[in-house]
């Protein structure tokens, strides 16, 4: 009989496992992504057979059905973000007259891709791994393969290709709710001229397109990571909740990486032109 | 060289997290047959039928189909012998976002390469043969259990399989909708040469049904034999099975 491990070696073993797990569960969440793009080919490119009006059905689902939520939590979020501002300005300089301008500029390079991503990685990324989780769990996915159908060409690339638009789409609707409720807030609280507020000036054309990268790659990024939490569902409604929690907090977790790893890139290349 | 069996499981061994289930199971299945796979929960008899169509990997031995080696393809490679084996699953695991007909017209889209209008007539005329023609364009969320499982049989006969996998087919049924399922297995054989591998626990569908009955224990199959055979085993493990005795010497993990 062998003899039992010792201390240093099962101290090392318990350190090294979950190491071990997390490098497998990167790995596997790459070859989610890798499978998507070539599901995307093998769908949409030549000879391809894509799944008829999947991509307008997830459109509306992650799009229209996120719309009022979006717009309601960027709208509350501009007006509070603006007053604390004001506030700030107003107590340190006593000037708010740039205040609009700096607005501006931080909305359409961050706060409004970003904050739009985060709304949306908890509803949108929530359902994609419930439904997943759940289809998973029940054998649907087998039914899927056993039907001669790639789970991830049926499921996942109409919500990649879909999210990725309707990000799109939502960043500029909460962007202009963001900084409309703020210019509001400025005008009623602390009386700034709407004319003064409303100044497009310091926005160059790199922050609309650091901002419209920052809204494509957060909409590509939230499907993948919820996707890949309900491919990884187990059991039973546990297996599934496990799941939605996971993409929750994996698709939040991938915007804020994601938004520190652009803004570090754009700083990077732009400097202090930024 | 020698003659393989239709379908033919050799050592097999699987493990979950350590513990085995499959501890070298060997069982050979000819073409045509209804073999039923008998046993306690948890034995590993949805997982046997699983490897055969590559839904999980074994950890040892061979797998053989129509003289194929199947058991080292990839998914792609899994394909062709999903074409040929069709299975039917312990829920019906239709697809809730799409009608009966919509369910039934995906594999004949997929696996035959149909267009969506040929695949739809198609599939209507499937579900007219399982008596659901008047519930083509319903979801499945709007019909009952045992014609949901109707429609995923439908749904697995479109492609004319060479074997059929069934898990559990009856469980949940009521008996008039079992016996009907019964029927259908035993259609399916004669009428077409389908092979059967039925995973049950319906003792009055087996008795029924079967050509043989592989009762598995502790990773292994136990015992082989015709249904009428079996019942009449003096193996004490094979009797406690089928009495459904609660104590005997068949070790049961968890009790």
């Amino acid at each position: 009989m062998s003899a039992a491990p010792s201390l240093p070696v099962r101290a090392l073993a318990a350190l090294g496992r979950p190491v071990v797990a997390a490098a497998r569960a990167t790995l596997e969440l790459w070859g989610v992504l890798i499978g998507t793009l070539a599901g995307i080919i093998r769908s949409y490119g030549k000879g391809g057979r894509r799944p008829r009006g999947a991509v307008l059905a997830q459109m509306y689902a992650i799009g229209n059905r996120s719309l009022v939520f979006v717009a309601v939590t960027l709208g509350f979020i501009g007006m509070v973000m603006m007053y604390q501002a004001c506030l700030q300005f107003s107590r340190a300089i006593g000037d708010l007259s740039q205040v609009g301008l700096q607005f501006l500029r931080l909305v359409v390079s961050d706060f409004g891709p970003t904050l739009t991503a985060m709304m949306l990685a908890t509803r949108v990324g929530a359902g994609i791994a419930a439904e997943i989780g759940s289809m998973k769990v029940t054998e649907q996915l087998d039914a899927l393969r056993m039907s001669g159908v790639l789970p991830i060409d049926y499921l996942l690339v109409p919500r990649f290709l879909a999210s990725i638009v309707m990000t799109v789409a939502l960043t500029i609707l909460g962007a202009a709710i963001m900084y409309g409720a703020g210019g509001l807030t400025a005008w009623l609280s602390f009386g700034v001229n709407p004319r003064t507020f409303f100044d497009p000036a310091m926005v160059q054309p790199r922050h609309l397109a650091l901002g419209l990268i920052k809204a494509v790659t957060y909409g590509a990024a939230i499907p993948i990571v919820s996707g890949f939490c309900g491919l990884r569902a187990r059991g039973s409604s546990e297996g599934v909740g496990w799941a939605t929690t996971a993409a929750v907090v994996g698709s939040s977790f991938a915007v804020i990486a994601l938004d520190f790893a652009l803004s570090v890139g754009a700083l990077w290349l732009f400097g202090g032109d930024l | 060289m020698t003659a393989r069996a239709f379908v033919e499981f050799i050592g097999v061994e699987k493990a979950f997290a350590g513990k085995p289930v499959l501890r070298g199971m060997d069982l050979a299945i000819g073409k045509g047959e209804i073999l039923y796979i008998i046993g306690t929960s948890g034995v590993g008899k949805s997982v046997t039928i699983k490897h055969l169509v590559g839904f999980l990997p074994i950890d040892r031995g061979e797998i053989w189909f129509d003289g194929q080696r199947v058991d080292q393809l990839d998914e792609r490679g899994f394909y062709p012998v999903r074409r040929r084996v069709g299975m039917v699953f312990q829920n019906a695991t239709l697809f809730d976002a799409m009608t009966l007909t919509e369910n039934v017209a995906l594999p004949l889209r997929k696996h035959q390469g149909l267009g969506w209008k040929a695949a739809l007539a198609d599939a209507r005329r499937r579900l007219a043969q399982v008596y659901l023609a008047d519930f083509a364009d319903r979801y499945p969320a709007e019909l009952s259990d045992g014609m949901r499982k109707r429609a995923a049989i439908a749904r697995t006969l479109t492609l004319a399989p060479e074997v059929v996998l069934f898990d559990e087919p009856t469980t949940g049924l009521d008996p008039v909708n079992a016996r009907r399922i019964d029927r259908l297995i035993r259609e399916l054989s004669r009428s077409l040469g389908v092979t059967a591998v039925v995973v049950s626990h319906d003792l009055p569908s087996i008795m029924a049904v079967a050509d043989r009955v592989a009762f598995l224990y502790q990773g292994r199959v136990h015992a082989l034999a015709t249904p009428t055979a079996l019942a009449a085993s003096a193996d004490p493990i094979v009797q406690q099975f089928i009495a459904g005795r609660s104590s005997g010497p068949m070790e049961t993990p968890g009790f």
